[in-house]
């Protein structure tokens, strides 16, 4: 990763908090509201591969967990698997076919829910078992699915080379 | 040639993944074990005071806009001079509206003023804060307060609201502090009720009735029964604070405790202000 990929990289992280705790706080489908800082790690290993997409999830995760009373690190955990396992399993596949990357986001993101909820209950946050997981899984899973195409297009800039940004640059 | 590069493309995935993990799994450590707890909290306290403002301005700025759209989508298609007196029927709906709202505020305050003439709350220095966030995380009933520790908020301060205890200071930093919730499945008090039953208040996640433990099924408890706080289980709590009602008793032949539901006196969804208690276990 280049320099200017780092930074373009931080500050989508940072510019999607604020919408995660202002805009998208607000908004609450039977108590629970989406969670878009997990929609990064998915479009960034959907655009740009297993090491993207992990990276991404572990920046991503952390400063999600700094704003919350939850354990630091736990976001940061997810973020780097199911970036690296959507990295993964996607290869290039994903980005070719139309609409697939909203279907790779919608299970995903379900995925990234749950292990979550599974590794808080395991770290000793009981709380994370006393939620009505089927509807934070739906709310956010189908909220990420929606977002999904501009999520990976905006990924797709940040994490592009500067040669696969402007090919005639590098043409003699 | 290209299977050695591979092999080497392939290598440097799993070492990065293999990095990233085990610096997960190191942070959650440090911040469980309370180790670097100074590191953790550090992070968390210069994360929060870089977003709080930012959060402030937003909201304040994406408020009227929302607004203007939601009067563009409704009134767009109709004449000039329909949209007029439309308009203004908005805004003298909007002002009911802000009434509406500045009244529950008004009730709000006059329910915590009734809260700070209680003998068990009138003695301990209280704060007044305002509610800026419900909720931040979906897996935590919690709500951000917009004062800190730099004026006097303290972890394990009890927090009460208009009509009675609401939760306790989970994390705090300079300018604001996160309360737990009496409804969040962590959540757990010593409370007592009739003739000085004790037993512990449990929550059981938002929107969900908390549970009171260790009832005997000996016990007389009553549906409308006022539950206050005991003051024990660590004494983290002043005795005396009302917590909630009793709203289900039920008697199970053959269990040593009753299964007894109670709903909190306090309205946690719509919490607009709240007290922060100084309490130091001896006040």
């Amino acid at each position: 990763m280049s320099g200017r990929m780092v930074l373009r990289t931080l500050a989508i992280v940072a510019l999607t908090l604020l919408v995660q705790v202002t805009v998208i706080l607000d908004v609450r489908v039977d108590g629970a509201s989406p969670e878009i800082m997990f929609l990064l790690p998915i479009a960034a290993g959907i655009a740009a591969g297993p090491v993207e997409g992990a990276a991404v999830g572990f920046v991503a995760g952390l400063a999600a967990d700094l704003l919350t009373a939850t354990p630091l690190g736990i976001s940061a955990l997810v973020g780097t698997l199911v970036g690296f396992g959507v990295g993964a399993v996607s290869g290039g596949v994903v980005r070719e076919v139309r609409g697939l990357p909203t279907l790779v986001a919608l299970s995903a993101s379900a995925v990234a829910v749950m292990l979550y909820a599974v590794l808080g209950a395991v770290l000793g946050e009981s709380q994370f078992l006393h939620v009505d997981l089927g509807v934070v899984v739906a709310v956010i899973s189908v909220t990420n699915a929606v977002l999904a195409g501009p999520a990976v297009r905006i990924m797709r800039w940040a994490l592009a080379a500067p040669a696969e940004r402007s090919p005639a640059r590098g043409r003699p | 040639m290209a299977r050695a590069a591979r092999a080497r493309r392939s290598r440097r995935t799993l070492t990065t993944l293999l990095v990233l993990v085990l610096l997960s799994v190191t942070i959650i450590t440090l911040d469980e074990t309370g180790r670097a707890s100074f590191l953790t909290s550090g992070m968390k306290s210069l994360a929060s005071d870089i977003y709080s403002p930012l959060r402030t301005g937003v909201n304040s700025v994406l408020d009227p806009v929302g607004r203007f759209f939601a009067g563009a989508v409704n009134y767009g298609s109709l004449q000039q001079e329909n949209q007029k007196l439309q308009n203004q029927i908005v805004a003298l709906e909007h002002s009911r509206a802000a009434d509406a709202s500045a009244s529950r505020q008004y009730r709000q305050l006059q329910r915590l003023l009734a809260i700070d003439k209680l003998p068990s709350v009138a003695s301990i220095p209280a704060i007044p804060a305002e509610v800026t966030a419900q909720n931040v995380s979906d897996f935590m009933a919690s709500i951000s307060i917009d004062k800190g520790r730099d004026q006097g908020v303290a972890i394990g301060d009890p927090v009460v609201g208009p009509g009675g205890l609401v939760g306790e200071v989970v994390t705090a930093t300079h300018s604001n502090a996160t309360v737990r919730l009496l409804t969040d499945g962590k959540s757990k008090i010593g409370v007592s009720f009739g003739r000085q039953q004790e037993a512990t208040l449990d929550g059981e996640g938002a929107n969900r009735p908390l549970q009171i433990q260790y009832v005997p099924s000996t016990a007389r408890v009553l549906r409308g029964e006022l539950i206050v706080t005991s003051g024990l289980q660590g004494g983290g709590l002043p005795p005396g604070i009302p917590v909630a009602r009793v709203t289900s008793v039920r008697s199970i032949v053959g269990a040593a405790d009753k299964q007894v539901t109670a709903r909190p006196l306090a309205d946690l969804s719509g919490l607009s202000y709240v007290e922060v208690l100084q309490w130091t276990g001896s006040s």
